[in-house]
C-alpha cells in the first residue's frame, strides 16, 4: 500500500489488521505518536489524516491507502516548531509529555478550522485527549495563547495535509 | 520575589520542552535495539491457590519462542517496598508455590513476535488448588480468615493477617479527652484509585557481553538497579539503567515490577533484547493502585477550639504482599497531627495482607485519607462549639520553629499565612454557612465553600539516601550537567539547570543535561520521596559553586587580584567596578587546563537530608527523625452540587502555599493544578471497582480520569518563607505531592457547606449524596 506520512510517499507491506499506529511507529519509525490504551479511549495516539484528527489505534493501515497523515514530526521542519508548539511550551503545558504530540495535533487541526475557538470549542476539540498531569488548565491555556497569535494551527504542517 | 537573580525563580520553559513537543523525546517504549523479542507474562486467574504444577513445556515448543522462565529459573530471592529486619522482604518476582492475587505472576516468555508469545502463554500448564480468599481489611483481621501469609512473627497482635503496625504516642490522651469541652469520634473510609499514569508500565532489558542494559519507566533509576541486581545474581556494575523520558508516574512506578525482573532473566537467557509492555488492562487489573483506608478518629478540643487530644487508629488494605502498606501506616501519624499542634495522641495503624493486589504509593502516599478524616471532623467539631473553620483551623496552626515528638522541627513553618491568605482571596468567612446569601442558593445547583490543611515532607532517609551532581565546565565556557535525577514530568532537569546557571551565570540554553543514567551520572534519592527540589537540588548548587570558586582562584591569580574583590558576570569573571577587566569562562578554562595540571574544571556536589541522622525512623514505633522539611498549604474549595442530581462539580480551588521558594514559578503552578484535578478525581469520578479481587472497569471508558470537560480553576498563591541566595544552601520544599490531599477535605468540607450532608467516605458520587440528602430531609421533613 502507499501513503503520504509528512508530505513523504511511503510504500508500506501491513497485514489488514495492523493499525495506522503500528505501521508509523514501527515500520516508519516515528515513534512521537504514542500508545496509551489501544482502545481509542484516550486520544495520544491521535495524528491528522487528510488534515482532520483521528486516533491511530483504531485507524487500519490499509484505511489510509493513498491519503495524507501527518505525525508530531510532520508539523514543522527540523529545528523549527509552530506556534501551537510554542504556545505549549510558554504556557507550561507539557509536563510528562505523553499527551503532548496528541494534543498538540487535536490543537492544531482546531484553530485550522476554528481560529477563534470559545472554550467551548476548546473543550469539544481536546475532550478525547487525556492528560493526567496539567488538569488541563495550561492546556486550555495554551490554545488560547495561540489562537491570540493569530496564526493558527502549523503553515508547515499545512503543506502536507 | 527573584530579586537579582536571573534564573532562578523565574517561569523558564522546561528544558525538555521542545524534545517533548516534537516528540523526539524517546520514552522506554520507543527505545529499538536490533533482534528485540516481544516479553508477555501469564498471570495468575485466581485470587488465592496453590501452585501444584506448572509445566512450560509445550510453550517452549512454539516455533518463534526464545526463552521461557518460572519461578525455578530464578534464584529464589525475595523482594519488597521494604526490606528490613521486622518486616524482610515477602515477594518472589515469579510465584513460587501459591498465588495471593488476581494477576500474580507465574512466568513469563519471549517471543520474536506477540503471536508466538500469545501462543506460548496459551500453553502454559498450571495446575491450581483453589484456597479461600478474603479482600476486607477488617474481616482479613478476624479468628477465622484465611491465613495470606503466616503473620510475621515480630507483630504480635490478636488479629491475622498483619502484614505490619505501627505505634506511637505522646502526652495523655486519657486526661485530655476527659478535660475536653467537645469530643467527637468518627469513622472515615477512602476508596480505590488508580495513578493513572499514561504511559503504560514498560521495560527493554539487553544483555550484552556480561552486562544488562536496562531502560524502564521508573522514577528511581538507582533503586531499581539495586534491586534487580540482588535478584538477579548480578553485581551492581554488571547492571545499568539508562535514560529514557517518563510518560507519568505519580507513585505508581517506583516498586520493583515483576515485568522489570522477567525482562532482564529473559533477555539473560535468550541472549537478545527483551521488550515488556504491559497492556491499559494489565495495568488496571494486575498492577498497583493506590491504598484505601480505614480510620478511626476521636478528637478532644477546649470550649476554644484547641487541640487537646487524638486517639487515631488506622487500617490500610496492603493487598497480597506488604508493598508500600507498612510505610503508609507509619506516615499516617505524621500526616495527621503535623499541621496543627497536638498535646497528646494515641496512634495505632494496621497493614493487613488480603487477596487484593498489591498497592503501590500513590501521589500524597495516605495524606489525601488522612487529611479527608481529621479536616472533616475538625469542622464538625467547629460547628459544635461554635466557631468558623478559619478560626478554628488559626487556632492550631503550627508556628515556624515548633519542634514535632518524633523531633522534626517545621522550622519556616508559613501555615498562619497559608490559611490566613486562602480564606482572604476567596472571601471565606463572609460566605461560609450562609447559603441564603449564594447568587444560585435558592434552586436546583447549590454552591458551598470548605477549606482544608495540610503539611508534606520534602526528603528524607531512604535507599540510596544521597544525590550527587556534577558540573563540567567545556572549553567554550558552557556547561554539562550530570545528575542521576530521573524527569517524570516534574521538570527536575529544568530547575537543576535553572541552579546551575544561576549559580554560574550561563544561559540555559548553553547547559547540557546528561541525567538518570546509573552508570555515567552520579547517584540520586530517585523522584518518589519529595526531595528532588531540596536535596538533589541543593547537590546541584554544590557541584555550581565548587566550579565557581575553580574559576575564581584561576581569575584572582591570574588578574592579580583577590578573590573577594572579583564578580561573575555571563560565562566571565572580572573585577568589581572595572567590569572590562574581565576573563571568560572559555579562557579560564584553557588556564586551567596549561596551569593545573590539565584540571579541566569539574564541580562536584552532594547533598543528604538530616545529616545527623543515623538511618530512617523505626516504622514500627516512628522514633528517630523522618525530615528536615514540611511544606504546608490550606486550600479552599467551592463546589456546586445539584440537589436533583446528587452531582458534584468543584469549580474553584485555591491553593496558598508554602513551598519555601518556587524555584520554577509556572513549574510550582503545573503541579497545583494537576493535584488538584487528581483530587477531583478521587472525590467525585474514579474508583478502581473490585469484585472477589477481580477489577471490574479495567479502561479508561469505564474508570472515568477527569478530561478537559472536569477542569477546575486552580489558583495559586505563594506564601515565601524562604530566600535563594547565590552560594548558599536553601531549605526550600516540595510542591509534588503536598496539594492533593487538602483538597480533597476541602471539597468534602464544601458539599457540606451547599447541602449538609457530611460524607464519611470517598467518593463523593450522585448515589452518595442524593441518598444522604434523602436521609436528611427523611429526619427532617
Amino acid at each position: 500500500m502507499g501513503l503520504v506520512v509528512n508530505g513523504e510517499r511511503h510504500e508500506l507491506a501491513v497485514e489488514p489488521q495492523t493499525t495506522l499506529l503500528e505501521a508509523l511507529r514501527t515500520q516508519l519509525g516515528l515513534t512521537g505518536t504514542k500508545e496509551s490504551c489501544g482502545q481509542g479511549e484516550c486520544g495520544v495516539c491521535t495524528v491528522l489524516l487528510d488534515g482532520a484528527p483521528v486516533l491511530a489505534c483504531l485507524t487500519l493501515a490499509l484505511d489510509c491507502e493513498g491519503r495524507h497523515v501527518v505525525t508530531i514530526e510532520g508539523l514543522a521542519p527540523d529545528g523549527t516548531i509552530t506556534p501551537v508548539q510554542q504556545a505549549f511550551l510558554d504556557a507550561g503545558a507539557i509536563q510528562c509529555g505523553f499527551c503532548t504530540p496528541g494534543m498538540v495535533l487535536s490543537t492544531t487541526a482546531l484553530l485550522r478550522e476554528t481560529p477563534h475557538p470559545t472554550p467551548a470549542e476548546i473543550g469539544k476539540a481536546l475532550e478525547g485527549n487525556l492528560c493526567r498531569c496539567t488538569g488541563y488548565n495550561k492546556i486550555v491555556d495554551a490554545v488560547q495563547r495561540a489562537a491570540a497569535e493569530d496564526c493558527p494551527g502549523a503553515q508547515a504542517g499545512s503543506d502536507h495535509g | 520575589m527573584a530579586d537579582g537573580l536571573r534564573y532562578v525563580g523565574r517561569p523558564v520553559p522546561r528544558v525538555d520542552g521542545v524534545e517533548k513537543v516534537t516528540g523526539r523525546a524517546r520514552y522506554t517504549v520507543d527505545i529499538e535495539l536490533p533482534g528485540t523479542l516481544v516479553g508477555r507474562i501469564l498471570r495468575s486467574p485466581h485470587p488465592h491457590a496453590r501452585i501444584l504444577s506448572v509445566d512450560t513445556s509445550r510453550a517452549a515448543r512454539v516455533p518463534g519462542v526464545k526463552a521461557v522462565v518460572t519461578a525455578r529459573d530464578t534464584l529464589g530471592l525475595r523482594h519488597g517496598f521494604v526490606e528490613t529486619p521486622r518486616y524482610p522482604a515477602d515477594q518472589a518476582p515469579l510465584a513460587v508455590d501459591a498465588v495471593r492475587h488476581v494477576g500474580e505472576e507465574i512466568a513469563a516468555v519471549a517471543a520474536v513476535d506477540p503471536y508466538a508469545a500469545e501462543e506460548a502463554l496459551g500453553l502454559i500448564r498450571v495446575e491450581y488448588a483453589p484456597l479461600p480468599a478474603v479482600f476486607d481489611p477488617e474481616e482479613a483481621m478476624g479468628p477465622d480468615a484465611p491465613e495470606i501469609h503466616p503473620s510475621h512473627p515480630k507483630v504480635l497482635e490478636p488479629y491475622r493477617n498483619i502484614a505490619g503496625k505501627t505505634a506511637t504516642s505522646w502526652g495523655d490522651v486519657a486526661r485530655g479527652l476527659d478535660e475536653a469541652y467537645c469530643v467527637r469520634t468518627d469513622r472515615f473510609e477512602s476508596h480505590l484509585r488508580t495513578h493513572g499514569y499514561l504511559e503504560p508500565q514498560a521495560t527493554l532489558a539487553s544483555w550484552e557481553g556480561g552486562k544488562l542494559n536496562v531502560w524502564t519507566s521508573s522514577m528511581g533509576p538507582f533503586l531499581k538497579r539495586a534491586k534487580l541486581a540482588r535478584l538477579l545474581g548480578l553485581p551492581l556494575s554488571s547492571v545499568r539503567v539508562q535514560k529514557a523520558y517518563v510518560g507519568g508516574a505519580f507513585g505508581g512506578k517506583i516498586d520493583l515490577f515483576s515485568h522489570e525482573f522477567c525482562a532482564g532473566l529473559l533477555s539473560m537467557k535468550a541472549g537478545r533484547p527483551v521488550r515488556m509492555v504491559a497492556s491499559r488492562e494489565e495495568v488496571f487489573t494486575a498492577y498497583r493502585h493506590g491504598q484505601p483506608l480505614v480510620v478511626e478518629l476521636t478528637t478532644g478540643v477546649k470550649k476554644d477550639g484547641t487541640l487537646l487530644a487524638q486517639r487515631l487508629r488506622v487500617i490500610n488494605n496492603c493487598g497480597a504482599y506488604r508493598g508500600s502498606g507498612v510505610v503508609v501506616i507509619f506516615l499516617a501519624w505524621g500526616f495527621a497531627a503535623v499541621p496543627y499542634r497536638l498535646p497528646s495522641l494515641e496512634y495505632e495503624g494496621y497493614a493487613v495482607y488480603t487477596n487484593n493486589p498489591v498497592r503501590a504509593p500513590q501521589r500524597g502516599h495516605g495524606a489525601p485519607q488522612m487529611r479527608f478524616a481529621v479536616e472533616s471532623q475538625l469542622d464538625m467539631i467547629a460547628e459544635e462549639i461554635g466557631l468558623d473553620p478559619v478560626e478554628i483551623r488559626l487556632r492550631n496552626a503550627r508556628l515556624p520553629g515548633e519542634v514535632l515528638p518524633n523531633g522534626d522541627n517545621v522550622h519556616n513553618c508559613g501555615l498562619m499565612d497559608c490559611i490566613r491568605q486562602s480564606a482572604e482571596r476567596t472571601r471565606f468567612q463572609e460566605r461560609y454557612g450562609r447559603p441564603q446569601q449564594k447568587a444560585v442558593g435558592s434552586g436546583r445547583f447549590r454552591r458551598g465553600i470548605g477549606i482544608g490543611v495540610s503539611a508534606y515532607f520534602g526528603g528524607s532517609l531512604i535507599y540510596p539516601n544521597s544525590s550527587s551532581v556534577v558540573v563540567k565546565l567545556n572549553d567554550d565556557g558552557s556547561l554539562t550537567l550530570l545528575t542521576g535525577a530521573i524527569d517524570i514530568g516534574q521538570g527536575a532537569e529544568t530547575i537543576l539547570t535553572q541552579i546551575v546557571a544561576e549559580e554560574l551565570n550561563v544561559p540555559l540554553a548553553e547547559i547540557r543535561v546528561v541525567a538518570a543514567d546509573t552508570e555515567s551520572t552520579p547517584v540520586d534519592i530517585g523522584a518518589w520521596i519529595s526531595g528532588g527540589a531540596y536535596v538533589t537540588g541543593n547537590a546541584a548548587r554544590e557541584a555550581a559553586g565548587a566550579v565557581r570558586r575553580k574559576l575564581t582562584e584561576l581569575a584572582s591569580e591570574a588578574m592579580e587580584v583577590g578573590v573577594e574583590d572579583l564578580v561573575v558576570q555571563e560565562k566571565a569573571i572580572s573585577v568589581a567596578g572595572s567590569p572590562t577587566r574581565r576573563m571568560t569562562y572559555a579562557e579560564l578554562y584553557e588556564r586551567s587546563v596549561r596551569t593545573r595540571r590539565g584540571d579541566p574544571i569539574i564541580g562536584e556536589g552532594h547533598w543528604r537530608t538530616m545529616r545527623d541522622q543515623p538511618t530512617h525512623p523505626s516504622l514500627a514505633s516512628t522514633k528517630g527523625r523522618w525530615t528536615e522539611n514540611y511544606a504546608f498549604s490550606a486550600q479552599v474549595a467551592e463546589v456546586e452540587v445539584d440537589i436533583e442530581t446528587g452531582e458534584a462539580r468543584l469549580l474553584r480551588a485555591v491553593t496558598a502555599h508554602d513551598c519555601g521558594f518556587p524555584l520554577n514559578p509556572v513549574l510550582v503552578e503545573g503541579q497545583i493544578d494537576g493535584q488538584v484535578s487528581m483530587a477531583l478525581g478521587h472525590a467525585f469520578l474514579e474508583e478502581v471497582r473490585m469484585e472477589a479481587g477481580r477489577t471490574l472497569n479495567p479502561s479508561w471508558l469505564e474508570y472515568r480520569m477527569p478530561t478537559i470537560h472536569d477542569m477546575a480553576v486552580s489558583e495559586a498563591i505563594d506564601v515565601i518563607t524562604e530566600r535563594y541566595e547565590v552560594g548558599r544552601p536553601y531549605r526550600t520544599k516540595e510542591v509534588g505531592e503536598g496539594y492533593v490531599s487538602a483538597i480533597l477535605a476541602a471539597i468534602a468540607n464544601a458539599i457540606y457547606d451547599a447541602v449538609g450532608v457530611r460524607l464519611h467516605s470517598t467518593p463523593f458520587t450522585p448515589e452518595r449524596i442524593l441518598r444522604e440528602l434523602r436521609d436528611r430531609d427523611g429526619a427532617q421533613p
